[in-house]
């Protein structure tokens, strides 16, 4: 059998297109996705600004500092503008939304009608909006009902003291609204992610890509089984004193093997060049690996054991492949598709490989809370072997 | 050396081999004849262990093959119909692991495949990857990977498929090179002359039933094929044909090629007097063409078909 191993390692190594496939792309993929994802895993949940476009018809001193306010959020950049110009760049997609304050903003205020706020802004963009509808609505809330409260306090000390100063509403005021200030409603905490440096986004890439790129490999293994039937060194295998079975088990060893390296080269790559926090259980990185290389692997090995031929063997595992890793969470991450979509991520080998991950570097736990993750990913690979073992048993070793 | 005794094997509904009978003795290189499909690979698969009979004995150097499978893949060495090669290694790279797989110390493997490799002329092309060889080069190749156990006996499944007429010539010179060495060669194809050329006994295959089997000159006796003597005349009249075919029973007319056809016994005896009959028939003789009895006219005889590439 390791003479097998080492003829298919050899081959393997002869084959530049296959190393390529194996470690060269999976490094570029999870490169290209650590970059897109990068921002989901920031701990303080901080993004680039987004812009918004201001005009201001009002002008006047209660406008201005709304304007102010606005711009001392860290997530907004002000830009101002006149309103004309403003709906066309949020038309030609050059700016999600356009803030126009119209005139008579803060006699609405004074008079407490509705205010001539108005929001102009591009459906499709619903993340920057999101993002701008929360730090909107917050400062409008809390700065128009300052500035209301301290109106209803003057009127009402007015009324009260028509011939004295301003000074004891404004006393009044500053109490109330410095007791305000210093209310935290609720206190956030966060528990998951806190632990070491990681960002969600890189392991999603990591985890994700690798497990993607792992099926791809080792369907290639699984596919030799069948080129190796079709050109006839299969049946000369047979010739020699070798027993059948190892033939079928040096593959599957070679393709476990392939997957172990492939796996283990990614994290590499990802703690050694995209600083990756490896302050993780290693007990349990180390069967993470193991259990999701063998789930890998067998199943690879599986889709090869189902198709008759080469070139259906191929077509087979590329639709199977492309399917399990959409719906497992090796392309889009799991939590943002419809929870219908999560629950059929159960099916896939990606779903508990990459929860597998995300247990370790983003949850940071302990050994014993991965194993059932673990025992799950082991279980698909022993299902699967046996499965391919019965398969190749029939269709692949039986003599014409 | 290898007795197969009464053997027949059915793959589902297709019986593939049928009361299979034939001895081969040690040291001789034993045909196996027949068309595509007709249980030449059956038979390969059986002497090799590999597909299990459903009736008969098979008996390989006093081994019969239902009890010790093992020693008979070791005493045997198989030349498959397909290249079967890793092409992305290269002839040396091929040779270690086809070798490898019988436990060869690799000190003796390594003198193994130098011998080998000489004797398939291609020592200078070891290092080259397969993919790069011709496909005659493969054949040799192919051929070679078979040989480094030493087996007693070599089992060559048509291993000219393909093949131009220089590598053709260089394989049948290995194969003659192995026999005069003493190995027991066992050789299927469906060319004639390959069959001709080499086989000291050849056994004729046809769905699955030997048809007839022995020497070329047994096989000649048991198909009562004769030699063919084609005669042209230079006036063919419907009289003079008339005439000659009426005074000399045994001549035919073939109104095809307009030519008088003979069969003979000894086309080296016969053929004077058989002109002498013409010409007293008052057949004058343009052009004669003789063809002796070969495989292809014996075949033919037995099967009623014709063996086609």
């Amino acid at each position: 059998m390791f003479r097998l191993f080492k003829k298919d390692l050899t081959l393997f190594l002869h084959d530049q297109r296959s190393v390529i496939l194996t470690f060269i792309l999976p490094v570029i993929l999870i490169t290209l996705f650590a970059f897109a994802y990068g921002s989901i895993g920031h701990f303080d949940g901080r993004s680039e600004p987004v812009s918004l476009l201001v005009t201001d018809l009002d002008k006047t001193i209660t406008s201005e500092a709304i304007i102010h306010k606005i711009d001392s959020v860290e997530d907004i950049e002000i830009i101002v503008s006149d309103p004309v110009k403003s709906k066309d760049l949020v038309i030609k997609g050059e700016y999600a939304c356009a803030l126009i304050i119209h005139k008579g903003f803060q006699d609405s205020l004074e008079y407490g009608s509705a205010m001539p706020v108005e929001l102009v802004y591009d459906r499709s963009r619903e993340m920057e909006i999101g993002i701008l509808q929360q730090n909107l609505i917050s400062i409008l809330i809390s700065s128009t009902s300052e500035i209301i409260i301290k109106k209803r306090i003057e009127n009402y000390m007015n009324e009260l003291f028509p011939d004295d100063e301003n000074e004891i509403s404004d006393d009044i005021f500053g109490t109330v609204i410095k007791n305000d200030r210093n209310k935290q409603v609720i206190k956030w905490t966060p528990v998951v992610g806190e632990k070491n440096d990681t960002k969600l986004g890189l392991i999603q890439a990591v985890a994700g890509t690798a497990i993607l790129m792992l099926l791809f490999s080792v369907a290639g293994v699984g596919t030799s089984i069948l080129e190796e039937k079709e050109n006839g060194t299969i049946n000369r295998l047979l010739y020699s004193p070798l027993k059948g079975s190892a033939i079928l088990y040096s593959k599957m060893l070679f393709a476990f093997f392939i997957s172990i390296l492939q796996l283990t080269a990614m994290f590499l790559f990802a703690w050694l060049i995209l600083n990756m926090d490896m302050s993780v259980s290693i007990p349990g990185l180390i069967l993470m690996i193991i259990a999701t290389s063998f789930a890998v692997s067998s199943l690879g090995i599986f889709l090869a054991a189902v198709a008759k031929t080469r070139q259906q063997a191929h077509n087979l595992s590329t639709i199977i492949i492309l399917v399990m890793s959409a719906i497992g969470g090796s392309m889009i991450p799991l939590f943002i598709m419809p929870p219908i979509l999560q629950k059929i991520a159960l099916l896939s080998v990606n779903y508990w490989g990459i929860q597998g991950f995300y247990d370790l570097f983003w949850r940071v736990l302990p050994l014993k809370e991965i194993l059932p993750k673990i025992l799950i990913l082991m279980s698909i690979g022993i299902i699967t072997t046996l499965a391919s073992i019965r398969l190749f048993k029939k269709r692949i070793m039986k003599m014409q | 050396m290898i007795t197969v005794r009464s053997v027949s094997k059915t793959f589902g509904n297709i019986k593939a081999l049928d009361e299979v009978t034939f001895n081969i003795k040690k040291g001789e290189i034993f045909g196996i004849l027949g068309p595509n499909g007709a249980g030449k690979s059956t038979i390969v698969n059986i002497l090799n262990t590999l597909v299990r009979p459903d009736k008969g004995d098979v008996i390989i150097d006093g081994v019969n093959i239902k009890n010790d499978g093992e020693t008979i893949k070791m005493i045997m060495g198989v030349v498959p119909q397909e290249i079967s090669l890793y092409e992305e290694l290269s002839a040396y790279e091929n040779m270690m692991f086809w070798g490898g797989l019988y436990d060869i110390p690799k000190q003796k493997l390594n003198k193994y495949i130098q011998k080998t490799l000489e004797i398939v002329d291609l020592v200078n092309r070891k290092d080259d990857r397969i993919k790069t060889f011709s496909g005659g080069m493969k054949r040799r190749i192919n051929i070679a990977c078979s040989l480094l156990h030493n087996p007693k006996i070599l089992v060559l499944d048509e291993p000219t498929v393909g093949v131009d007429p220089q590598n053709r010539n260089h394989i049948f010179e290995v194969i003659e090179r192995l026999n005069e060495e003493g190995m027991t060669i066992i050789y299927t194809t469906h060319y004639m002359e390959e069959a001709e050329r080499f086989c000291d006994n050849i056994s004729i295959i046809d769905v699955g039933r030997i048809i007839a089997q022995g020497t070329l000159k047994e096989l000649r006796q048991i198909s009562d094929v004769k030699d063919l003597l084609t005669i042209k005349l230079a006036d063919s009249n419907s009289a003079l044909i008339s005439r000659i075919t009426s005074e000399n029973p045994l001549f035919r007319f073939d109104s095809t090629s307009g030519s008088l056809k003979v069969e003979c016994g000894n086309i080296g005896n016969d053929t004077s007097i058989i002109i002498n009959q013409i010409q007293n028939s008052g057949g004058v003789i343009e052009r004669i063409n003789s063809q002796g009895t070969n495989l292809e006219s014996i075949y033919l005889k037995l099967t009623g078909k014709e063996l086609r590439d």
